[in-house]
């Protein structure tokens, strides 16, 4: 619309000259925001992106750090109000699709909320009386639809996907994944997943190992979560502790790093947390811990899962293998382990055959084909 | 099995007029053995030398293989079959 | 006979291909996915090193013997010996149960433990072998059917450190059979270590209390493996202290006590014995039941092809016979020829489901080996008897007193 229009319609706006590097940098700084809640986000930066203004948030497993979903989104919104302009609408469901319909409806609640929540598994009962037109941006399309009578998404659902790819092609088999709640388009984050990483403080500081477990228990857990969701795994995990020095010795460091590799890449939220409980048992803190961050690192996507029908012992060696590693950690690394062969014909029979420390040994479990890329798991969590 | 007796304890042994092995030493028992196998061993004579004649005896409570360290002079138990 | 689904096939193909000879196979009629059928009877003309009667896997390093395949009760763990199992009471040993072999040096106590772990591997089981002995070699364990992938091994510094960790691995319930090999001539009591990483600071002060003994430590560990339904068998060495002997005695419900009975000789070399395997204290069935075990060793080289030929084969008779087929020696025999190495045996038929040996050998063979003659004899040694004679060139033609194998017995 040309600006003479827009102020003989609105003759008491303001109009505001536009500011596309200012816009950037202002989802930027909301961006960053977003990041002390999750490690999971997307969404353009580009001004010119008609998706422009469109911030995701991954909430898989933040329940256990920042409550409920809606408490959750309250944060975020409190996080960005000196950011963004307005009150962001929000919505959260299991596909990105359905999250941002979610959200665009949410307009109608009521201000301080501006939320519409999906329930898990609810996608195609949520967007089933919404109209056909939504699920593509193709005029085309939605005129095609609109001729052959499908005006609700519910009725898109109910046809088969042969019969819609047979219609309008690969757009057909996409509108046919939205409309029954299935994802089309895998999240995507901002940043590579080489690094996931969340912190909380502790108040008061805590001494004892049990109440710093409790809280490695909940990052752990929601990290894990992360994971999972997106079919990663981590190889490695670092444990930082920010130390008070009111009452400790002079000399004691303010922060203590450990780092821990894991006998194999994992998701496991208890695995992890056990293997660095050992640790803390074994080099406990020098002072109580006032804050607590945990970083898992060498985070790739899982590849796949064992065998367990041909192979009994394969289904259980990572179990087995976190036992050992924790062991290791308590009574020394050479007490526990494995022996391989090297040369059995070896002229003296000590050299035929060398110990393996734990973690090491242990026959691997025959795999399926790597997973595809970074994809996030069926049924995780999406806010916009 | 065999037990492989890995730090190779020192044993004493009995040689009779002829030099063979007759009885073995070790742990405190004396125990009349028979020599039923036995071979030579010579290795890595560009670095540490390993010369070892192997002898296989058997006696009445076990049956286990010791051998000669030609290098230093020493008798050593390596086995016990069980 | 039915023939089996190419399902079936693809799996011993690949379990096979994993396990090696200790896989399953198919034999006589499939029933479902696998069919039970009883043990047979016991022909030790089969038997193969270590596994004579009618095991459920057969030998671990070729096709199982006719008729054998692995019951179906998942609870039982086989000893590798289906004379043993056939005496035990359930056939085989429950696996909650806590076993003491018990025997003397060169009983073959070692050699069965070796054997059920490798039944129990097969059977799916991790297991995991406590080394206070520090005697476990990973070789000969391979040589008797021991997958190295699913060993675990525990090499702790003392005894105390060696139950604490046995105890730990237990407690965490990632292995079925826990196999406990003690030390020679170990004193029973001695206080634990300090335990690690706790807390220090006021709270973390307590009253000395009396170190738990051996026995103490032992009675938690088998508790500890009955309730995670791990089977816990504990080699007892001889010369254990009279204390921590009746510590493992009141702790095991299942005492097997092994003596040799006799050896097995190929000419001059004893290749093998014969155990006698009793069954002392037995909570799963009536004890006082006794099983002879036949136990050959093989060493990798030509020599093994011959112990698969009862006819080379020396085993005396001895004096408690516990088994109808015992072999009986001609006292008017001649002397066995001198050591030379056995001729090479013939390729064995298509269908000949004798194993093809695989072992490895506990000495080198072929040309780092050189047979000593009349001129390498050993040096005179300190505190050895007797000179030695330069001149001596004698050849040893003398037929010593035990060549054919005419051992007496232990204690006689």
């Amino acid at each position: 619309m040309p600006l003479g229009g827009a102020h003989r319609l609105a003759p008491e706006a303001t109009f505001l000259d536009p500011a596309p590097e200012a816009d950037a940098a202002a989802v930027e700084a909301a961006f960053e925001r977003l990041a002390a809640f999750s490690p999971g986000l997307a969404g353009p930066t580009d001004p010119a992106d008609p998706a422009f203004g469109r911030l995701e948030v991954q909430v898989d497993g933040l329940d256990r750090l920042w409550g409920p979903e809606a408490v959750l989104v309250g944060r975020l919104r409190a996080a960005l109000e000196p950011i963004l302009p307005g009150a962001p609408r929000a919505g959260i469901a299991g596909t990105r699709f359905a999250a941002t319909v979610a959200a665009g409806m949410s307009l109608r609640e009521d201000v301080t909320r501006r939320l519409r929540i999906v329930e898990p598994d609810g996608e195609a009962a949520f967007l089933g009386p919404l109209p056909a037109g939504l699920l593509t941006p193709d005029p085309e399309v939605r005129a095609r639809l609109a001729r052959f009578g499908l005006r609700r998404i519910d009725a898109v659902a109910c046809l088969s996907r042969s019969a819609l790819v047979a219609r309008f092609g690969v757009e057909g088999e996409r509108i046919h994944a939205r409309a029954n709640g299935e994802e089309t388009d895998p999240f995507r984050p901002r940043r590579t997943s080489e690094r996931l990483a969340l912190g909380t403080a502790i108040e008061p500081p805590v001494e004892a190992i049990e109440a710093v477990r409790f809280v490695l228990r909940r990052l752990a857990g929601a990290l894990a979560d992360q994971l999972l969701a997106r079919g990663a795994a981590a190889g490695r995990v670092i444990l930082r502790l920010e130390l008070d020095p009111a009452f400790a010795r002079r000399g004691t460091p303010t922060l203590l790093e450990i780092e821990q590799r894991f006998p194999e890449p994992s998701a496991e939220a208890e695995a992890i947390e056990r293997l660095l409980l050992a640790r803390l048992e074994r080099e406990p803190p020098p002072a109580a811990v006032v804050r607590l961050e945990l970083e898992l690192l060498e985070v790739a996507p899982a590849s796949g899962h064992q065998l367990a029908l041909f192979v009994p012992q394969a289904a259980r060696v990572a179990r087995l293998r976190w036992q050992l590693a924790r062991l290791a950690l308590t009574y020394g690394e050479d007490r526990i382990g494995t022996v391989e062969l090297g040369d059995p014909e070896a002229p003296l029979p000590e050299t035929r055959w060398t110990f393996r420390p734990a973690g090491w040994g242990m026959a691997p479990a025959p795999r399926l084909a790597p997973a595809p890329g970074l994809v996030p798991a069926p049924g995780s969590r999406v806010a916009r | 099995m065999t037990r492989l007796l890995r730090e190779h304890p020192s044993i004493e042994v009995e040689l009779d007029g002829a030099g063979r092995l007759v009885a073995i030493r070790w742990a405190g028992r004396r125990e009349p053995v028979e020599v039923c196998n036995r071979w030579r061993v010579d290795e890595a004579w560009w670095r540490r030398p390993i010369a070892r004649d192997y002898f296989k005896v058997v006696g009445t409570r076990w049956l286990a293989l010791v051998y000669l360290d030609r290098v230093d002079g020493t008798w050593h138990l390596e086995r016990v079959y069980d | 006979m039915a023939t089996p689904s190419p399902d079936l096939s693809a799996a011993l193909v690949s379990l096979r291909t994993r396990w090696g000879a200790a896989a399953p196979a198919v034999v006589g009629e499939v029933v479902g996915a696998l069919a039970t059928v009883p043990l047979p009877a016991e022909d030790p003309a089969e038997a193969p090193f270590g596994a004579p009667f009618g095991t459920p896997f057969g030998t671990p390093f070729g096709a199982p013997a006719p008729g054998m395949l692995p019951a179906a009760d998942e609870r039982i763990v086989r000893t590798g010996f289906g004379a043993l199992d056939a005496i035990i009471g359930p056939g085989g040993i429950p696996r909650d149960a806590a076993v003491a072999l018990r025997g003397d040096a060169s009983s073959g106590k070692t050699t069965l433990a070796l054997r059920l772990a490798a039944e129990a591997q097969a059977a799916g089981s991790i297991v995991a072998w406590l080394d206070l002995g520090r005697s476990l070699d990973p070789v000969e364990a391979v040589a008797r059917g021991v997958r190295l992938d699913w060993l675990v091994v525990l090499v702790p510094d003392s005894l105390d450190e060696g139950l604490a960790m046995a105890g730990a691995l237990v407690a965490g319930g990632a292995v079925d059979v826990l196999l406990v090999d003690l030390p020679v001539a170990r004193q029973g009591d001695r206080a634990p270590a300090a335990p690690v990483g706790r807390v220090a600071g006021p709270r973390a002060s307590a009253a000395p209390t009396r170190p738990p003994s051996f026995a103490d430590r032992l009675h938690r560990l088998v508790a500890l493996a009955r309730r995670h339904d791990v089977l816990l068998v504990v080699l007892e060495p001889p010369g254990l202290g009279s204390e921590a002997a009746d510590a493992v005695a009141g702790s095991t419900g299942l005492r097997l006590e092994l003596v040799r009975r006799a050896w097995i000789r190929l000419g001059r070399d004893v290749v093998g014995q014969r155990t006698e395997v009793t069954v002392a204290r037995n909570r799963f069935g009536p004890p006082g039941r006794r099983a002879e075990l036949r136990i050959l060793y093989a060493d990798g080289g030509p020599r093994d092809a011959c112990l698969l030929r009862p006819p080379l084969l020396a085993e005396p008779r001895t004096d408690a016979p516990t088994h109808p087929r015992t072999t009986r020696i001609d006292q008017r025999a001649t002397p066995p020829p001198p050591l030379a190495p056995p001729p090479a045996p013939a390729r064995p038929a298509a269908d000949d489901r004798r194993p093809e040996l695989r072992l490895v050998p506990d000495r080198p063979a072929g040309p780092r080996r050189t047979p000593l003659d009349e001129r390498d004899r050993p040096r005179r040694e300190p505190g050895g008897r007797g000179a030695r004679d330069p001149a001596g060139n004698a050849p040893r033609g003398r037929t010593p007193a035990r060549a054919r194998g005419d051992v007496p017995r232990p204690g006689a």
